[in-house]
């Protein structure tokens, strides 16, 4: 018997037409998962501020200039006035270091570019973690190594999660610190 | 379940309905007589209720087709720029230059004071990046204590609103039309002058002031312009009893009472839980002698009035009575007394025992008043609400001398008055100077003559004033007949200070910039005086201060220097210092002679004062107009309440309107049938209808405020009205019967004997569920383990999860919750809670976590009232678990019912499996569907408690115990490095709770004291026997009178 075209259509072409797609998407949904949560985002800032020079190699400790992050839930980006504790004197040549200058005397806050976000529903608390002696960079990337900061890490629930459940896989530098992250519901969402 | 559902259905398989039997507990007249009239109050709505999940999108959205255009065109645009880059995540600004003491993240807290409400509370700001949030009662004050009333709560929200003053406006012809100060300035400054110089008069007209440097500067100000007159008026005041007290002792201060230390009280229909006098401080120390821990000296509290009041619902004895014979329970017994001890007596009057038959008090009522007034001399006081009359007054202050309450009258401090509140003359007089043209120019400041004193200031009077000028925060029925409206500052942008008490100054200091171009009144006033050239925002924040350094710091004799001391003073709010204050209490006993009894004519009319929006001020406050009437349940309105006997004879329903006519003035009323009430009275709450209060507050209620231009015993209280039904009808909103426990209240089977006697049975799962569970002082004291008789363990078949660590609990006593609901008000405002609108609440769609039910017990003619809290109970066996298909609500490990709205999707299914029924759905965005996203705008954004998630449409929502404190009092203890302990936590409700009926902590620590309360003898779960294992205790209710709720005559 011969077949028909539209046997043809419905019996080989349709299978392999939807077979294609399924897969591509499946594809894409892996491969972009990363993309999608954010991670390798690295967005040009309004001053090109470079971590790999102030924490790497000067090795400025993070909370010289995020402060607060100990008692705080957030940790904050610093004013303009905690760069001006060194920069009145040093590099006011650079391009980078007057615009910085502008910003200050004007009053004007500087806009950065926000690189992590955990979404607004979950309440992350920086000083329930900085005090159980977890690392910046354990979230952050080891960003004394970026010249401009990018995300490192998904900042979503299941990361969380994998920390809060297994500490001392993940942070193997914590030793005995630290038993076990809380996962009820309440811990990050109310 | 569903109520569309045939009622006889539902039953068939329940115990027998006897229809002869009456509910012993019962929200409604409809549930008592087992009737359903359906409609009048929306019964029985709930999140299930028939009509609750229908909407009709095209009233709720006003979106025309031009307007979805442009939306549609609007929203693609952005689209499209928003193509740029998906990872944007927006930009995080950090302080061009961060003040010290702020950290993003960490709230601060600042002391104040409230001074424009004439309260001057003290009170606690707090601030999280400098944006105010929540407004508590300062710790430190000695008169506030730590609390602070609903109304001081729910002030945060004025601030936020946006229907402000924003700036000054003036009239260009007949329009208000938005100005500049500098131009305003001027022409007032001239207009003063202008006044001035042609000897006209300059009236300052105000509402009550507390701020001494205020008053000084007022004295300034008449220094500048001397034909400068100061008249001080409020709607509700103690006038009444100043005069009285005058009368009975020569003395100028009526003396405050010592409550704490009264064992028995009668009050003459004084509000005193609700509306009179300090009531912070009357709620402490009432509740201080309710107390179940030490039962033999639980104080006996009788209540006589012709209203249903707070104050009256949370009596002992309530003996209902119309105003005309108030004096006839005094005189009698004054007479009793006075007999005795050689005194002179009082003729004319009706007995006590011939009042209890005709009003068919309780038949030991009377009888018990005597003999406790007589046993207890030193320890009893008799209290007259500032409302009655003069006479009435100067009767109680003589029987208070007979009966040896000045023991009671505390010594050591007095009231102080700033400036004393005007009489009636002096406000006359200021009307007729107004209507004869004398007065050059009319300052209103924070007052509304037009809506106030309708009979006096009508715009056909105030034209006859060359300039008016009216300083208020928001627009008023006043401004439309102003030719200048300024704008002033909210309290918590202004500065200041406040003495209410001898000893005590309070100061007032900004928290946050004013958000609009506003100045606060005093500014205005000293700008004028300095001439209006050189304003700069802090010259009166200069003026107090120089008045402080001058004035007020030289009287105290402290050691520190001035600016110490008023940086320290600044930081606690309050000083305190010695001053002796002259209390006479020598009455005069001749006083009392001439007072002649008051007829009864027709219709009695009690206008009283509105525990929410008070004199009308607060009227365009959401969560004040939502909040439930704690007696009628009403919201968003008033109402006329008459007793049920009373509406038979009428012939009228819930929601009829009535005409009220008092002597040639006749207002459309609706009625609400309120048990308890006198008969042939008539009690409406004034400050309702207003027209011009915004757009939440305008015409909402019915106004009332023209009655007060007839003669009456006071200027609330009125005789010889008529009343005849209009035949139209008027919807009121009621949440009596909203979220009800039981759908039906289902009664057992009555028990009979052989000859068919009643042995037994009849009660209603109201009492077997233990809903409320309330006993006598006397049988508790006999036997302490009264209500656990009948206690019995349920038998569970599934295994308890184990708290090993920490297990959060609450208790609540119902001994001290007197249902001021300051804590509900609390928690709206501390966990973003939408206000809805009447329409919603209507279909029972009240957002509210924490609710007060309310129950009355006996017959409809003269019930007790019970209230209950009623919030989540976080159930160790919570059923709202188990059903949730999205595992959205789950239990914590510390015993937390918690709720994950990401996650939910809004089956309901929760809700409905909620035997408390404590879950709120959202139907809408509520804020965008309020009066038109009234409050959903930038200003109302920033009040928003950055911790609590602010739901979004379509999700369900319930108490959390306030986690977020939880969270952060355990980052605190982590960040000390202690082990966190249940005190360290404090709720918003118990936070705000004036009695301290609230007590929350961890379970698992025994030697607290909600674990104490779970084990006590009085503490019960409410619905037990569902083995849902509730962690809210509440403690029993002890009345002490000799028994519960009268029962029925019926049967």
């Amino acid at each position: 018997m011969k077949k028909s075209v539209l046997d043809y259509g419905l019996r080989v072409r349709l299978p392999i037409t939807i077979m294609v797609i399924l897969i591509s998407y499946a594809i894409t949904f892996y491969v972009s998962r990363s993309e999608r949560d954010g991670v390798g985002y690295k967005p040009d800032q309004p001053i090109n501020f470079s971590h790999k020079l102030h924490a790497g190699e000067m090795a400025i400790d993070c909370q010289y200039c995020h402060v607060g992050v100990e008692k705080s839930r957030h940790a904050v980006v610093p004013q303009a006035s905690t760069c001006m504790n060194c920069h009145t004197m040093a590099r006011t040549d650079k391009p980078e270091i007057k615009k910085l200058t502008k910003y200050y005397e004007s009053g004007e806050a500087i806009p950065w570019k926000r690189v992590h976000q955990v979404p607004e529903y979950a309440y992350f608390n920086h000083s329930a973690h900085i005090n159980a002696d977890i690392e910046c960079a354990s979230c952050h990337g080891d960003v004394a190594s970026m010249d401009k900061i990018e995300q490192v890490h998904a900042f979503n629930m299941a990361n969380c999660l994998s920390c809060h459940r297994a500490p001392h896989e993940k942070m193997p530098y914590l030793a005995d610190k630290v038993k076990k992250g809380p996962e009820d519901c309440s811990s990050c969402h109310r | 379940m569903n109520n569309s559902v045939d009622k006889n259905k539902n039953q068939i398989d329940l115990p027998v309905v006897k229809s002869e039997s009456k509910p012993s507990h019962w929200r409604s007249l409809d549930e008592y007589n087992n009737t359903s009239t359906d409609n009048q109050l929306k019964v029985k709505a709930n999140e299930f209720a028939e009509g609750a999940e229908n909407f009709d999108i095209g009233s709720k959205s006003k979106v025309s087709r031009r307007k979805f255009m442009a939306l549609m065109s609007a929203s693609s645009a952005m689209v499209m720029a928003a193509c740029t880059d998906y990872r944007d995540k927006g930009e995080i600004v950090p302080y061009a230059v961060k003040p010290e003491e702020v950290i993003p993240g960490i709230a601060n807290f600042y002391a104040s004071t409230l001074t424009s409400d004439g309260s001057g509370q003290g009170i606690l700001v707090k601030a999280r990046e400098g944006r105010p949030i929540l407004i508590e009662g300062n710790p430190q004050h000695p008169i506030s204590k730590g609390k602070l009333d609903a109304n001081g709560i729910a002030r945060i929200l004025d601030m936020y609103d946006p229907g402000r003053l924003q700036r000054p406006r003036k009239i260009q012809g007949s329009k208000l039309v938005d100005s500049d100060w500098k131009v305003i300035d001027k022409e007032i400054i001239q207009s003063l002058n202008s006044a001035s110089s042609s000897g006209k008069e300059i009236a300052i007209f105000t509402g009550k002031i507390v701020s001494p440097t205020y008053a000084k500067l007022i004295e300034d100000f008449k220094v500048k312009y001397p034909t400068t007159k100061v008249y001080s008026y409020e709607l509700f005041n103690d006038n009444n009893k100043q005069i009285a007290w005058k009368k009975s002792t020569g003395g100028n201060n009526y003396p405050l009472i010592d409550l704490d230390k009264a064992a028995v009280i009668l009050s003459i229909d004084s509000d005193f839980l609700g509306t009179d006098g300090n009531v912070n401080e009357n709620i402490r120390q009432f509740t201080t002698n309710r107390d179940f821990e030490n039962p033999t000296s639980y104080s006996r509290f009788y209540q006589v009035e012709g209203s249903y009041t707070l104050t009256g619902s949370n009596s002992d004895y309530r003996l209902r009575l119309t105003p005309e014979n108030y004096l006839d329970v005094v005189a009698s017994l004054v007479n009793h007394f006075a007999s005795k001890q050689g005194k002179p007596t009082m003729s004319g009057f009706k007995s006590l025992e011939s009042l209890a038959k005709e009003n068919k008090w309780k038949h030991e009522a009377a009888s018990k008043l005597l003999s406790d007034l007589e046993s207890n001399r030193g320890k009893a006081i008799v209290i007259g609400g500032k409302q009655l009359p003069v006479d009435l007054h100067v009767a109680i202050n003589y029987l208070n001398d007979l009966i040896g309450a000045s023991e009671l009258y505390r010594k050591s401090e007095s009231n102080f008055n700033a400036v004393s509140l005007s009489s009636d003359d002096e406000i006359a007089t200021l009307a007729n100077n107004v209507k004869s043209g004398n007065v050059g120019v009319l300052i209103n400041i924070d007052i509304n003559p037009t809506y106030h004193l309708p009979y006096h200031f009508t715009a056909d009077n105030l034209k006859k004033v060359k300039t008016v000028v009216s300083l208020s925060e928001f627009e008023n029925e006043t401004s439309n007949n102003s030719n200048y409206v300024l704008g002033i500052n909210h309290d918590i942008e202004s500065w200041g200070d406040a003495k209410i008490r001898t000893g005590v100054i309070s100061t007032q200091q900004p928290v946050i910039a004013p958000l609009y171009d506003t100045r606060q009144r005093e500014a205005i006033l000293l700008n004028w005086m300095n001439g209006g050239e050189n304003y700069s925002e802090d010259i009166y924040h200069k003026y107090l201060q120089s008045n402080w350094e001058t004035n007020i710091y030289p009287s105290l004799n402290r050691s520190v220097p001035f600016k110490e001391f008023w940086f320290a003073t600044l930081h606690d709010g309050v000083t305190t210092f010695n001053e002796t204050s002259i209390v006479s209490t020598e009455v005069n006993s001749s006083s009392v002679s001439g007072i002649k009894p008051t007829n009864k004519s027709n219709y009695s009319v009690i206008l009283q004062e509105n525990y929410f929006i008070r004199d009308g001020r607060y009227a365009g406050n959401g969560f004040l107009q939502e909040s439930a009437h704690p007696i009628t349940k009403i919201t968003w309105d008033n109402c006329a309440m008459i007793s049920p006997a009373t509406a038979k004879e009428l012939n009228v329903e819930i929601g009829d309107m009535i005409e009220v006519a008092l002597n040639g003035k006749a207002i459309d009323l609706p009625v609400l049938i309120q048990p308890g009430m006198a008969e042939k009275v008539i009690a409406v709450d004034l400050g309702y209808g207003r027209t011009n209060s915004g757009a939440i507050g305008n015409g909402v209620g019915f106004d009332v405020t023209p009655f007060m231009t007839s003669k009456g015993l006071s200027k609330w209280i009125y005789t010889g009205a008529t009343v005849k039904p209009t035949g139209n009808k008027y919807e009121l909103v009621a949440t009596q019967e909203h979220h009800a426990l039981d759908d039906e209240f289902l009664i057992t089977e009555v028990r009979k004997n052989a000859e068919g006697e009643v042995t037994g049975g009849g009660e209603t799962f109201a009492r077997a569920r233990s809903i409320i569970q309330e006993t006598t002082v006397a049988n508790y004291i006999k036997n302490p383990k009264i209500l656990k008789e009948h206690e019995h363990d349920v038998f569970s078949i599934t295994k308890d999860f184990e708290y090993n660590n920490m297990k959060w609990a609450m208790s609540i006593d119902m001994n001290k919750c007197i249902g001021c609901n300051a804590c509900s008000i609390a928690c709206y405002v501390e966990n973003n809670i939408p206000v809805v609108g009447k329409e919603e609440v209507g279909v029972g769609r009240e957002m509210g976590w924490i609710r007060i039910d309310r129950y009355f017990e006996g017959s409809p003619e003269d019930p007790i009232m019970s209230n209950q809290p009623m919030l989540c109970q976080h159930c160790d066996n919570a059923p709202c678990e188990n059903v949730c298909p999205v595992v959205a609500t789950t239990h914590s490990k510390d015993g937390l019912n918690q709720m994950v709205y990401n996650r939910c999707v809004g089956t309901r299914y929760c809700g409905n499996n909620c035997p408390y029924k404590v879950r709120r759905f959202n139907f809408f965005d509520f804020r965008d569907n309020l009066a038109n996203g009234h409050y959903k705008t930038e200003s109302t954004k920033i009040m928003m408690n950055p911790e609590v998630t602010i739901r979004a449409r379509g999700v369900m929502e319930k108490c959390t115990f306030c986690v977020q404190r939880i969270s952060q009092a355990r980052q605190n203890a982590k960040e000390d490095g202690r082990t966190l302990k249940g005190s360290d936590v404090t709720t918003a409700c118990q936070d705000a709770c004036p009695a301290n009926a609230i007590e929350f902590g961890n379970a698992n620590d025994k030697d607290s004291r909600v674990a104490m309360m779970r084990e006590h003898n009085l503490g019960y779960h409410v619905l037990d026997y569902l083995n849902v294992k509730p962690n809210v205790t509440y403690l029993a209710k002890l009345r002490n009178s000799d028994s519960l709720g009268v029962k029925s005559e019926h049967h």
